[in-house]
């Protein structure tokens, strides 16, 4: 499932409030009527809009009778309020039931049909209620409509008066109460089930969702607010007329769905307040208006179909891109303190993917150590490696591209497996390294495998921790990992405050002082690179990894904390491959996901040795191998 | 030396955002046919989709008689993911011009154009053949004569074999200088399946190219001179015709113990 | 009912049947072979009637009617060629080409009725009629310009049954609309076709508005009710043979006059909506049609 926290868990919650102070501080900053007048419609515009997308963006339901349902409220409205001498604010709430009682009757035929048949249909729905409200003219009013309609009061004071300031909110306040119906039934059960149809119809009925029930609550729940908008409409106008059916006004809103973009909320509320005054301020310009204004739709649509909420999107990406990439820049400023964490001199290379940024012990006559580090994570993480290892091994580390103090990569190239395993190599071979033992963490492992698997260095030993080996993906991803940890969050591109420590404490350690470089480095990873690596797992060639480790040509050892919060340990203690060091998988026990790191005394003795039996493996191999050679030497037809 | 027919070099290609396949290497000499074996859902039917346009390969390029079929280079980096490329760049192939070449695709389970006759179909179908000398439709007629009796039936109405001959027929008629069959027998009962392979060896005799993806190696054996191994979207292995072991040979070689 | 009524009403209803015909064939080339339903038809029935007003009119260039009619069409054909390349093409390998084709269609209609108001004016026009004169027959008598309004109706559409039937590139366009992919591996240019199929249906719906120019006052929303009732026509009859749009236009023409003359003007449209709803709940894929999308 995906991972989708509620509104107060994620950074959407501060500009919502914002947004929401703006506008009830704005009546009272400026005082110009007429543009608050041009706002009261952007509300009602965008409740109708939003509410549209519940059927047509979440449902996928083209219902074309939309507008037809704010025109019910504006009729009911006209009708309960002036004729039969209503209450105004009943008719109101009236306007929301009638508009759900026809949204029910529309849902009949939309049943039987699909695809564009409801386009169709629904047109011609709303064709026919708009021949009812011209041709019944003795309720209606026929083409003339009605006018002089009941104004809404409070007591005795009348919306209109102070500048419509009543009006003002009452709209904010049905705007705001139709938003919360929606974020609630967007994530209730029914808005899962919408959703569920839409995506695959006959997937979600096997599961159960009952499709005509859905079908006819989505167009009711979409109908209500859109009822009470077009009563609110017809009260603040004071007029009720036929024009509400026409072409036009499907125009503005289709254009404010589309341009907002389908499938959200939000973006259809920016598009309102932003088509609402475009077409305001164009309206001087006569014809032009609507050809302005049409020409824009086609623009949007054509270039730019996932409209302003897509473009709010990617600009945030942007700007979080550039933080990242300005704060990395910041922090190579800060090699003293990283050199002397790790005792290894730092230097960059440039590669295809970037900048990176390499540690390195440097004795070119040890034998050679690569770390490669996890998801968010950076070299520094393997510190305590550094100096417990250094003595014997001449020891290696950098920082993925997005990672640590390396640039940001093209998300699109950079941010995957296979160009990680690709940097490692240019790593190594910048530092003169012509085989070298892995040791591959979480991420870092996927890395380590691909590394050995394209075979273009000499893996000569090959450690992974916390790093399930995939066979099957995306199957093998749901068995091997824990889904219920915050490894859910290892994919996702923006950490809230709370999510970054979430990830942080279970991704490595607890913040203490020890761990403190850990969370603070997490922040400058480029969220791009958790959603990209993600995305571009199954580039990967999963089973190539699989034959790689079942031929067994190299040892391979498996050290896992036992106490690792992301993973399945039960699909972890049945792997079995050729080559596997001591032929079971090792637990570090008390270790969490980066076990190296607390508890490093443990790990670092069994990856000595491991290292060591490696080694030793090494030697009898080639002595073996040396035999064979001989043998052949000896027998030249044995080679054929 | 000349041009091979076909030369792909480096081919990657797939559904956006998805890779299919990658580098592919694959040389067809003039006069020669290849067979494709390969498990289902490993990416062969994309890749052929992609030699002959109906796709856009990634990178790598496509040759065919000497003539560069796809615009080569990596695609442009797609930065603003939002934004709607397929409307500002040409693509990068184009199926018309690769038809028109006489490379000819006969898909797998071809539909065709199902409330078209079989008559129209095949008075349509010399449209690649400007300026080559092809079939003529008294040959295909001879070839299959169950076609030619049912000329007026729409494609809706016929078996599954004969509608896989209405295919081939029409690709021939396309005057093809190489026919990519993508498993022409798949789902046909056998005496329908002899009559099409008997058709297609008969094909084969007069000289023409053939890319041929079966998964019956008697079949193969009969068509090609090279086999290609195709598993998990790459080229595992090439062998001639001498050294092509039988189908549990073959399924080893593909699965290895992991079979 | 006498008998001169019930043949007014008739003949009404026969020339309303050709109109709706002409319309409904141009919506359903476009439907059946590009898979989306086109909301400037509307427009283009308008635009077509401003363009053979320009060529025609007194107060304009002042050709005569029929070079006029033949100009008109050609540059209709090359409008919706344009609309093709301009609006569907961009995206049509999208999944939602649909929903997409919608909003593009809706939103060149706006800017084609709002360009015809800003080049043309307001102020109704009207094109010459088509003939003066009565024709007798028998007891019956039928206005000239009815009778070439239905003639030249009737000679269009057998040529174009016809093209699409027996010409090669009429054969072309009903496989490109069947298999696209199947098209294109035989070498076949299938954006050429679509185009042409675009264009194909422009030029009837500017033809159907040469003919309402004839009949009542233009104006540039004049297309709209127009393109309503091809919506009804077309899928009162479904789409499954180039045919069955034809009998439902005129079985619609029927309805429609008779229930103008028994409801009045302003519920005969209800009328009309209710069959087709009705229809469609019943038998949606019209009432002479069947599943398969096609020419």
């Amino acid at each position: 499932m995906r991972y989708d926290p509620p509104l107060h868990k994620t950074q959407g919650l501060v500009p919502l409030l914002i947004a929401l102070a703006a506008l009830i501080a704005y009546p009272f900053v400026f005082e110009a009527t007429y543009f608050r007048h041009v706002i009261i419609l952007a509300f009602v515009f965008a409740i109708v809009a939003t509410s549209w997308d519940l059927s047509l963006g979440y449902g996928g339901l083209f219902n074309f009778a939309h507008v037809g349902l704010f025109a019910v409220g504006i009729y009911t409205y006209s009708i309960l309020a002036k004729t039969l001498g209503f209450s105004p604010w009943l008719s109101i709430l009236a306007g929301g039931g009638t508009a759900a009682l026809v949204a029910l009757l529309i849902s009949l035929p939309v049943l039987r049909l699909d695809g564009i048949y409801v386009i169709l249909v629904t047109i011609a729905l709303s064709q026919l209620i708009y021949f009812i409200v011209i041709s019944w003219s003795d309720v209606t009013g026929g083409t003339s409509g009605m006018v002089t309609l009941p104004t809404l009061k409070i007591g005795d004071y009348r919306l209109s008066k102070d500048g419509r300031i009543g009006y003002y909110f009452v709209g904010l306040g049905l705007l705001v109460a139709n938003l919360a119906f929606l974020y609630l039934l967007t994530r209730s059960r029914l808005g899962r089930a919408i959703v569920a149809l839409r995506d695959n119809k006959y997937y979600a009925i096997a599961r159960g969702v009952s499709e005509a029930r859905t079908r006819a609550l989505t167009l009711m729940a979409s109908a209500v607010f859109t009822g009470m908008a077009g009563a609110f409409y017809a009260a603040y106008l004071r007029v009720a007329s036929p024009d509400a059916f026409g072409i036009g006004f499907l125009t503005v809103l289709l254009s404010i769905l589309l341009v907002g973009g389908t499938g959200t909320i939000w973006g259809p509320v920016i598009a309102a307040f932003v088509i609402s005054v475009l077409s305001e301020w164009l309206a001087g310009f006569g014809a032009w208006q609507n050809i302005i204004i049409a020409s824009a739709i086609i623009l949007v649509v054509v270039f730019y179909p996932g409209g302003l909420w897509a473009a709010v999107q990617e600009l945030r990406e942007a700007v979080d891109a550039l933080r990242t990439s300005l704060l990395a820049r910041w922090r190579r400023r800060e090699v003293r303190a990283r050199e002397d964490r790790l005792n290894a001199k730092e230097r960059f290379i440039e590669t295809r993917h970037g900048l990176i940024a390499i540690a390195d012990t440097g004795d070119k006559g040890k034998p050679a150590l690569l770390f490669l580090h996890g998801n968010s994570a950076c070299k520094e993480a393997f510190y305590k490696q550094f100096h417990a290892f250094r003595d014997m091994y001449r020891v290696i580390s950098f920082d993925f591209p997005g990672h640590g103090v390396s640039s940001n990569g093209d998300p699109e190239t950079a941010y995957n497996i296979a160009a990680y395993a690709e940097i490692a190599e240019a790593v190594l071979e910048d530092s003169n390294v012509a085989d070298v033992r892995v040791i591959g963490w979480s991420l870092g492992g996927y890395v380590g495998l691909e590394l050995a698997a394209r075979a273009n260095v000499e893996v000569q030993a090959l450690a992974i921790a916390g790093t399930p080996p995939l066979n099957q993906v995306p199957i093998d991803f749901g068995r091997g990992y824990n889904p219920d940890s915050h490894l859910v969050l290892a994919s996702k591109q923006y950490f809230s405050r709370q999510e970054a420590s979430d990830f942080g404490n279970s991704a490595t350690a607890p913040v203490s002082e020890d761990s403190a470089f850990l969370h603070r480095n997490l922040r400058r990873t480029d969220g791009r690179a958790r959603l990209y690596m993600i995305g571009k797992l199954g580039i990967i060639d999963w089973p190539r990894q699989m034959r790689m480790l079942s031929q067994g040509k190299f040892p391979f050892a498996l050290l896992s904390g036992s106490d690792d919060p992301f993973l399945n340990h039960d699909y972890i203690a049945r792997l079995r491959y050729g080559n596997l060091w001591r032929g079971i998988p090792q637990d570090i026990p008390g270790g969490k996901h980066a076990p190296f790191f607390n508890k490093p005394d443990e790990f670092n003795m069994r990856l000595l040795a491991f290292l060591h039996d490696a080694e030793r493996d090494r030697g009898d191999e080639k002595e073996n191998t040396r035999e064979i050679d001989r043998e052949i030497d000896r027998d030249p037809g044995l080679g054929h | 030396m000349s041009d091979p027919a076909l030369q792909v070099e480096n081919l990657s290609g797939g559904y956006d955002p998805v890779q299919i396949f990658q580098d592919i290497d694959l040389v067809l000499h003039k006069g020669e046919s290849i067979g494709i074996f390969g498990p289902n859902g490993h990416g062969k039917t994309t890749f052929l989709k992609t030699l002959s346009g109906l796709i856009d390969p990634w990178s790598g390029s496509i040759r065919f008689h000497g003539e560069l079929m796809n615009r080569v280079g990596e695609r442009g980096s797609r930065k603003w993911r939002n934004f709607n490329y397929d409307a500002v760049t040409r693509r990068r192939m184009d199926p018309k011009t690769v038809a028109r070449a006489g490379l000819i695709h006969v898909q797998q389970g071809n539909l065709l154009f199902p409330e078209l006759t079989v008559g129209e179909t095949l008075s349509i179908s010399s449209g690649a053949a400007k300026g080559r000398e092809g079939w003529s439709l008294e040959q295909v007629r001879g070839l299959f004569p169950c076609v030619a009796e049912r000329g007026d039936h729409k494609i809706r109405f016929l078996s599954g074999g004969e509608r896989q001959m209405v295919s081939v027929a029409a690709g021939l008629l396309s005057a093809p200088r190489l026919l990519i069959l993508d498993e022409p027998t798949l789902g046909l009962s056998p005496k329908i399946r002899q009559e099409l392979c008997d058709a297609i060896l008969t094909v084969r005799k007069t000289g023409m190219p053939i890319i041929l993806i079966d998964q019956d190696v008697g079949f193969l054996e009969q068509i090609i001179d090279t086999l290609y191994l195709f598993d998990h979207g790459r080229i595992s292995g090439r062998m001639t015709h001498a050294e092509m072991p039988d189908h549990d040979g073959l399924m080893a070689l593909l699965f290895g113990e992991y079979h | 009912m006498d008998a001169a009524t019930l043949s007014s009403v008739l003949q009404g209803g026969i020339v309303l049947g050709a109109l709706y015909a002409l319309m409904a064939t141009g919506l359903s080339l476009v439907w059946t072979t590009l898979g989306i339903f086109n909301f400037a038809h509307g427009a283009f029935i308008a635009l077509g009637a401003y363009i053979a007003w320009q060529f025609s009119s007194v107060d304009a260039w002042g050709l005569p009617l029929f070079p006029a009619i033949l100009l008109t069409l050609a540059v209709m054909f090359a409008v919706g060629a344009l609309m093709y390349f301009l609006l569907v093409k961009p995206f049509e390998r999208r999944a939602d080409v649909v929903l997409i084709s919608v909003i593009t269609t809706l939103a060149a209609s706006a800017i084609l009725e709002n360009g015809l108001l800003l080049i043309w004016g307001p102020r109704s026009k009207q094109i010459p009629s088509l003939g003066s004169g009565e024709v007798a027959l028998g007891q019956i008598s039928l206005a000239t310009s009815e009778i070439i309004l239905l003639a030249l109706v009737l000679a269009i559409l057998l040529g174009l049954g016809l093209f699409l039937r027996y010409a090669r590139p009429g054969r072309i366009m009903r496989a490109v609309s069947q298999n696209r992919e199947a098209a294109e591996l035989l070498g076949l240019n299938v954006p050429l076709y679509f185009a042409i199929a675009f264009g194909l249906s422009a030029a009837t719906a500017g033809l159907a508005g040469v003919f309402v120019g004839t009949i009542r006052f233009m104006n540039p929303e004049m297309g709209t009710e127009p393109l309503m009732k091809a919506l009804i026509v077309v899928i009162f009859g479904g789409v499954a043979r180039f045919s069955s749009p034809l009998y439902a236009a005129f079985i619609i023409g029927m309805l429609e006059a008779f229930s103008i003359y028994v409801l009045g003007l302003y519920w005969a449209p209800a009328v009309l909506f209710i069959t087709m709803i009705v229809v469609l709940l019943l038998k949606p894929e019209g009432l002479f049609g069947n599943h398969q999308r096609t020419l």
